[in-house]
């Protein structure tokens, strides 16, 4: 297991998990949120392909669309 | 074009920063910005950019005024209910801010009316402020900021939740585009109008899409490469801004910030 922080919180996942894993393991539905890993950006067609590592600062949100 | 006396003391306190001069105020007056959504965004981000000096500013509103706008978009009141938002923002700003040139197209931008907008082949405009309240514009603005090369700066705000970035494929191709980061399946829950905002907080997403701009003008080699060598000794680093997405939280008074990455496979920046 590796802990990594999600949106500010600890969150503990088994080594080698992906974007897409966290996810999963969330219950947060990939077509609804944008994903920040270390300060930049992952489009959604890379999350399957990036591995966690510990320590890891993922933050997780929402499209802001209004004006 | 020079200074005249009397812009000088207008813009005195801006001319005063040694990043702006009497160099970045010209800068400022020869400028054309187009602002898609005269809502609470646009409203406030239009008058800040026609007070500091903008040359030519294009507002594009197809939405009237409705009473529930008022709390924030502040340039409008109860005599202008009913009446199309560009077109009294035009009338209001031009009345207060002489210098500045304001056209209204009242209509929503769609598909059907850009080759209207972007008739001017390269395009007139120096700025693309997206200042709309939803996500298919939104998708819009992106794919014709990319087509015409403009700068993108692309504000929003809904509930206690803000964010901003600036995109230019030219000069910054790394770092994407808007449907890079939210392509255009995503599912959208949060809007003014179903969740709700703030005055103040649409306000200060405004006041900062607004900076960002003058600061994007002051650094030409970000709105026009190499087009203009004489005048790219500035202090101002628009590529700092370019390609950045900062989020701001109004419930905790947090900024966040991160570097957009381009997605390979986006349908839009990299067909
Ligand atoms: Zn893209």
């Amino acid at each position: 297991m590796i802990s990594i922080f999600l949106n500010d919180e600890v969150m503990s996942i088994a080594d080698g998990s992906s974007l897409t894993d966290v996810l999963k393991r969330r219950t947060i539905a990939e077509n609804g949120v944008a994903l920040v890993l270390n300060a930049e950006v992952v489009p959604r067609s890379r999350w399957p392909h990036i591995m966690c590592q510990q320590d890891d600062t993922l933050e997780v949100f929402s499209v802001v669309a209004g004006g | 074009m020079a200074v005249t006396d009397k812009e000088f003391l207008r813009y005195s306190r801006q001319i005063l920063l040694p990043e702006v001069g009497e160099q970045g105020q010209n800068r400022f007056k020869q400028s054309h910005i187009l602002i898609i959504g005269v809502g609470g965004l646009g409203t406030l981000t239009a008058q800040y950019l026609a007070a500091a000096g903008i040359g030519k500013i294009t507002l594009v509103d197809g939405d009237v005024v409705e009473l529930s706008n008022l709390p924030r978009q502040l340039l409008f009141s109860k005599e202008d209910l009913g009446v199309n938002k560009a077109q009294v923002a035009a009338i209001k700003l031009m009345r207060a801010y002489e210098d500045c040139e304001i056209y209204s197209y009242c209509e929503y931008l769609s598909a059907a009316n850009t080759n209207d907008l972007f008739s001017s082949k390269p395009s007139e405009f120096d700025l693309l402020l997206d200042c709309s309240d939803n996500f298919d514009v939104r998708q819009l603005v992106n794919l014709q900021a990319i087509k015409q090369g403009i700068t993108l700066v692309s504000a929003s705000a809904a509930h206690f939740q803000g964010q901003l970035l600036s995109i230019n494929q030219q000069i910054s191709p790394e770092s994407g585009c808007y449907h890079c980061l939210y392509p255009s399946d995503m599912s959208v829950s949060q809007t003014c109008q179903t969740i709700g905002v703030l005055g103040p907080m649409v306000g200060t997403l405004a006041s900062m899409q607004a900076l960002m701009s003058l600061n994007l003008l002051l650094d030409v080699d970000v709105l026009k490469p190499s087009l203009d060598e004489t005048a790219a000794k500035t202090k101002i680093n628009g590529n700092q801004l370019l390609g950045k997405l900062f989020r701001f939280d109004g419930g905790k008074f947090t900024w966040r910030q991160a570097s957009l990455l381009r997605d390979p496979n986006c349908s839009v920046c990299s067909a």
